[in-house]
């Protein structure tokens, strides 16, 4: 398909790393820079919770370790995301998704609480589990076509890379950006830190829309 | 272009009012003036306005001018006829944008809508759905070519009328009083909103006014093409009243229907997508 993002505004080929910018990178790359900032800039917030039994209400703290880890983390998995949203290679995009993976573990296994540490060791058992298609499905699109590049890719009239190996891609990336589920069921709950478990959806959020912008060009 | 801006969220806050209106006269009830929402919106940006003691002081009024960017973003995507892809991106980066607003307090009645707007997620798959099957017609996801194969073939709505329909459960998904409006149910107060007041609820009318507008006007333009905007405005008069008649006439779901629900439509789009892939 000739247009799915937009017309190209530019593309740096830096080394391997093609970066290539389309309105609809350029978009998803700012949202990432901007939420990595609030990242910066932001402390955590106290959540409030019920005492049940009691008529009571608690404030949840975050220590200053676990504050700096998470923030770091936090930061990374930004970065991350911002590269995953303009590289124009098919192999850099794998490794920047891995990346946002391993990040997300790190982000929900830093709080110190059975219940976010049992959804940290699924979650990072799935992530685990997603580069094999991730990296496969980037092996075979080199194999099947001879490059990883984007831009080559999107020149061929109709797609040459397979219908399964776009599949495996998508599934690779499904089990990356399955965070936000895994965060959900247990560390909004038990555990503070907005600014940090918001970079996990949005992290999740912004792979999967790159990947649907990559299956269709490439 | 800002003139269009703050006629987009008038309109959109009128719409609303229609939209709360409309259901008020289906349920036999008076009903609040049409230009409620807009008075509400003028209301909160003059009320005394405070940032909770618990909240991440950054994230709460940050979230706030990001709601407001992306769909200032949006409208001007679709006016340039840019990709709907783009569209797709902050219609879902507005789920961000929820859960920012609920965590960002501290206060368990927002985080608990925040959760549920992530658990909701299902809700987005649809209007995938919806882009797949348009990508699969006209061979582009640029809204100005979208319009002009409208201009040879007719209006998409003839044509892939279930990638329409999931397209308006998209919209429907995210109207107020809804049967899938779980964010914001009266058990959670106001979910995600309930901690944010004066100027900041203010700006959060704004985007939402925004957001209706933005998502109506894209309906429109995709499934009926270019028409000239007085048309244009009627016809989206016209959806929100018919949203009003679902949301009127059907009950707000549990969380757990709302998903199921949603998942299940979401299932048979994705089917009807890999059928449309398969002939087309």
């Amino acid at each position: 398909m000739s247009s799915v993002g937009g017309a190209t505004l530019a593309h740096l080929p830096f080394g391997d790393i093609v970066i290539y910018i389309t309105p609809f990178t350029l978009t998803l790359f700012l949202l990432a820079l901007v939420f990595t900032i609030l990242v910066i800039a932001s402390r955590p917030e106290r959540q409030l919770d019920i005492t049940f039994g009691a008529d009571r209400i608690i404030t949840k703290e975050t220590g200053l370790t676990e504050m700096r880890f998470r923030r770091f983390m936090a930061i990374a998995c930004g970065l991350a995301s911002m590269g995953a949203m303009l590289t124009g290679d098919v192999f850099d995009f794998a490794l920047f998704t891995s990346l946002v993976g391993i990040t997300n573990v790190g982000i929900v296994a830093a709080v110190k609480s059975r219940h976010v540490q049992n959804a940290a060791f699924q979650y990072g058992l799935v992530a685990m589990a997603g580069t094999v298609p991730l990296f496969g499905a980037a092996a075979m699109v080199a194999a099947t076509t001879g490059t990883l590049s984007m831009l080559e890719l999107a020149k061929e009239a109709t797609s040459v890379v397979p219908f399964a190996v776009k599949a495996f891609l998508v599934l690779g990336v499904m089990g990356e950006g399955m965070a936000p589920f895994y965060a959900a069921k247990a560390e909004m709950f038990r555990a503070p830190g907005a600014p940090y478990v918001i970079m996990c959806s949005l992290s999740s959020l912004l792979i999967f829309l790159r990947v649907i912008e990559v299956v269709l060009t490439v | 272009m800002i003139p269009y801006l703050i006629f987009a969220i008038f309109f959109g806050l009128l719409l609303l009012g229609i939209h709360r209106k409309t259901i008020a006269r289906i349920q036999r009830r008076p009903g609040p003036p049409v230009w409620q929402e807009i008075l509400h919106m003028l209301k909160f940006a003059f009320k005394v306005t405070w940032i909770p003691a618990t909240a991440s002081d950054t994230l709460f009024v940050g979230v706030v001018l990001i709601a407001i960017g992306i769909w200032t973003a949006a409208l001007f995507v679709v006016l340039a006829g840019e990709s709907i892809l783009i569209i797709f991106g902050i219609y879902m980066l507005h789920k961000i944008v929820e859960h920012g607003f609920g965590l960002s307090s501290g206060s368990p009645y927002g985080k608990f809508g925040g959760v549920r707007s992530v658990i909701s997620a299902a809700s987005e798959i649809p209007l995938f759905v919806s882009i797949a099957a348009i990508a699969i017609y006209t061979k582009s996801l640029m809204l100005s070519d979208i319009i002009d194969y409208q201009q040879v073939h007719g209006p998409l709505i003839f044509i892939i009328p279930l990638a329409a329909f999931a397209m308006y459960m998209v919209i429907l998904s995210k109207m107020p009083y809804g049967p899938f409006s779980v964010v914001e149910a009266k058990e959670l107060v106001s979910g995600y909103k309930t901690e944010h007041f004066g100027v900041w609820r203010a700006g959060l009318e704004i985007c939402n006014g925004l957001k209706s507008y933005v998502l109506l006007m894209t309906f429109v333009i995709v499934f009926f093409g270019a028409v000239p905007f007085a048309w244009l405005l009627l016809a989206m008069v016209l959806i929100i009243i018919t949203l009003a008649f679902v949301c009127a006439l059907c009950p707000m779901l549990s969380p757990f229907d709302s998903v199921t629900i949603q998942t299940g439509i979401a299932g048979l789009m994705l089917i009807y997508a890999l059928y449309l892939g398969w002939t087309g």
